[in-house]
């Protein structure tokens, strides 16, 4: 399969963001205000180091880069907005040119309507839709790396609504190709639809006290590629493919998403010290299409639970204090159970992961992090480390970018 | 299917639209600009996104603030980038194009009076700093009447019907801030003079009002924490300069303040950032009377 998922040409990509780079670069220099041409230019900086791999994650052991990101948006006129996020990452240890973001959006339709069309994050669960070097862990909760490819992002159109009230409320849904999170095709012959993914969400929010505030958040992605067909595996399977990056480990055809985040800083004042509290639950169920069923495909050890609920579930909760202007820390705890079909089986699989970070942040626009991870899987191929030290830098240029709740 | 999308679309948004124009609906970012609508639009239901204990700059675009935005017929704020890291996150998600432009119902400060320090070579190496200039205009008496004119005029095109009423409630305003600011002028011209370490540029066009001098600043570079070297050559300065006091703003932390006026043996004065900052201060008038007061407490102790 190819690498570069929806552009024939590696060159090409590199070519193109550098020489739109080139003709940012003065913009940069200067901390203007965007205007209509002059167009915000921001770049996250992420590197780290660390002692060993972590499953489902990118990052090598020992030095490397995460995502590098260059990003550009402005309004195009007084309807639409752009913008345009170009990452360097690696993968398999090759660097890559991704486009994550690629879309406009509408900012003037009334009564709370928007659109967003092109290639961009999708609104489901908490933490999709952020920045990756907005997180306080050097990588996202397991769920989100088995599910989601570590965050999903896809090409599509989104529609969403916010109510005229107090109480913060918005509905939103989705279409995509799910091409990054089809079910695993070993022989390479399944026939995928090209639109497979239908999302839809809802998020209700506001303020408990002046110091406090909350969200909501109920999310259903449908993924109609997201079931395992039975292959007949006398064929000779060809290994030569390898992963494209934020392709998800496992997949099914109905996946819920709940997640809840509460805030808090003394008087509201986020200067000095603020408390983030989060969680999320993950439930991907369907995996296994109906040629599966009256089959022995279960491994009899496991039997009775995984046809009992044919179910991945993962789900995380996290706290993050920031104790003075320079210093944070986070402990963070989740727990994945998933089925991996191993020959004609599904073996159960368990990861328990528990992360400790601290962070100093010299100002707002740079944070040195160190975490300190704790794994114990069970049913996994490879076995992995136990425990994973890493120090990592994440740091920003250019505009001050505006931050999500 | 778009024709459809379309149509379908405009019916329920006809059916929806401005059924509840009658009260104005006012977002204001910063407690100071909530003030000065209630001076001119009384009756406009007026929300502040921020209290005088809240840095300005660090605010999360939380949902309860997405909703009052979605609902705003006008957003009122300092501007010179002061909001540049949550007011356009609140503009993207809250979908009301009503106050997306300045040619519509959003209103920035500065972009109506002079700002101070504008500094086109400014760059993050400086801290955070504002190419713009000081957004905190708000201390500037004159500037507020500027503001006051100006946002009858915004007032009177969002809302005709009422213009009347914005002219008469900025006539009463005028009058009332000119003879205030008589008052005012004669307790800046006893602080005139005096020697002042801060906190920050919070309060540069108080400072620019009443003559005072900040000879130094708590903060090694704006938006950064005071670190123990910085303040230890803040003591030595302290002790030549001939300071009188260390001014804090109402949100910042009085930690480094209270070591350094432990050491040089310096009052500490928090004033109120805004509206709300302290038990006196409830609205403009208030406000500058209360931090005025504080001021010339501190400079009479001296003498």
């Amino acid at each position: 399969m190819n690498n570069f998922k929806f552009f024939p040409m590696h060159i090409a990509n590199k070519v193109c963001v550098a020489f739109a780079m080139l003709a940012f670069i003065p913009s940069l220099s200067q901390a203007q205000v965007p205007t209509l041409s002059n167009p915000t230019v921001s770049i996250a900086l992420d590197g780290y180091y660390q002692n060993e791999e972590r499953l489902m994650t990118e990052r090598v052991e020992g030095f490397g880069l995460g995502e590098t990101e260059l990003a550009f948006s402005a309004s195009i006129d007084d309807m639409f907005f752009g913008k345009l996020t170009t990452v360097f990452e690696m993968h398999e240890g090759e660097s890559e040119v991704n486009v994550e973001e690629a879309f406009i959006q509408t900012m003037a339709l009334p009564n709370g309507f928007t659109l967003r069309a092109g290639r961009f994050l999708s609104d489901i669960g908490y933490l999709n839709n952020q920045h990756l070097h907005s997180d306080a862990f050097t990588s996202r909760p397991s769920a989100y790396r088995a599910f989601l490819g570590g965050h999903y992002f896809d090409d599509g159109i989104r529609v969403s609504y916010i109510a005229p009230t107090d109480l913060y409320w918005t509905l939103g849904a989705e279409v995509f190709t799910g091409k990054s999170i089809r079910a695993e095709d070993e022989l390479g012959e399944r026939e995928y639809d090209s639109t497979g993914v239908y999302t839809a969400f809802t998020k209700i929010g506001g303020d408990v006290s002046i110091e406090s505030s909350w969200q909501l958040g109920l999310s259903y992605l449908r993924n109609e590629n997201g079931q395992l067909i039975h292959q007949d595996h006398s064929e000779e399977v060809h290994e030569d493919e390898h992963d494209e990056a934020h392709s998800a480990a496992y997949t099914g055809k109905n996946t819920f998403i709940a997640d809840f985040v509460f805030k808090w800083a003394p008087n509201g004042n986020y200067k000095y010290q603020h408390l983030t509290l989060s969680a999320e639950y993950f439930s991907v169920s369907d995996f296994m299409a109906d040629e599966f069923d009256g089959e022995h495909l279960i491994d009899e050890d496991h039997e009775a639970e995984a046809k009992a609920e044919d179910r991945h579930n993962a789900w995380y909760i996290s706290g993050v204090y920031q104790f003075s202007p320079s210093w944070s820390a986070g402990l963070r705890y989740g727990k994945l159970n998933s089925y991996a079909l191993d020959e004609e089986h599904f073996e159960l699989q368990k990861l328990k992961e528990t992360e400790f970070s601290v962070a100093w942040h010299n100002s707002h626009f740079s944070t040195v992090r160190l975490e300190v991870s704790h794994q114990s899987s069970e049913g996994f191929e490879q076995a992995h480390a136990d425990n994973v030290i890493s120090l990592q830098y994440v740091m920003t240029l250019g505009a001050h970018n505006a931050h999500q709740f | 299917m778009r024709i459809n999308f379309k149509s379908v679309l405009s019916v329920v948004l006809l059916s929806l639209s401005h059924n509840a124009f009658a009260q104005l609906n006012i977002f204001a970012c910063e407690p100071e600009y909530a003030a000065l609508a209630k001076e001119i639009a009384p009756d406009a239901r007026i929300y502040s996104a921020t209290t005088a204990m809240q840095d300005p700059h660090q605010v999360q675009a939380r949902p309860s603030l997405i909703a009052k935005m979605r609902q705003a017929d006008l957003v009122i704020c300092a501007g010179a980038e002061l909001e540049v890291g949550w007011l356009p996150m609140l503009q993207m998600k809250a979908a009301n194009a009503r106050v997306r432009s300045t040619d519509e119902g959003l209103f920035f400060a500065a972009e109506h009076v002079q700002t101070l320090d504008q500094d086109s070579n400014a760059d993050r190496s400086m801290g955070d700093v504002h190419s713009l200039g000081n957004p905190h205009v708000h201390f500037s008496p004159q500037r507020i009447l500027t503001l006051a004119q100006a946002l009858t005029q915004k007032l009177i095109q969002l809302d005709e019907e009422q213009a009347q009423t914005y002219i008469q409630r900025l006539d009463d305003f005028e009058k009332r801030w000119i003879l205030a600011m008589k008052k005012w002028q004669q307790s800046a011209n006893q602080l005139n003079g005096m020697k002042v370490i801060a906190y920050h540029s919070s309060f540069r066009y108080l400072f620019d009002f009443t003559g005072i001098e900040q000879v130094a600043d708590l903060e090694p570079k704006p938006g950064l924490p005071p670190t123990s070297s910085h303040l230890a050559s803040l003591l030595k300065q302290a002790k030549n300069d001939n300071v009188t006091a260390i001014v804090v703003a109402s949100y910042q932390s009085e930690r480094g303040a209270n070591w350094l006026a432990e050491k040089a043996n310096l009052p500490v004065v928090v004033l109120p950032l805004s509206v709300g900052g302290n038990e006196q201060s409830h609205d403009l008038f208030s406000l500058y009377d209360s931090v005025l007061a504080l001021l010339t407490q501190v400079s009479m102790r001296k003498d």
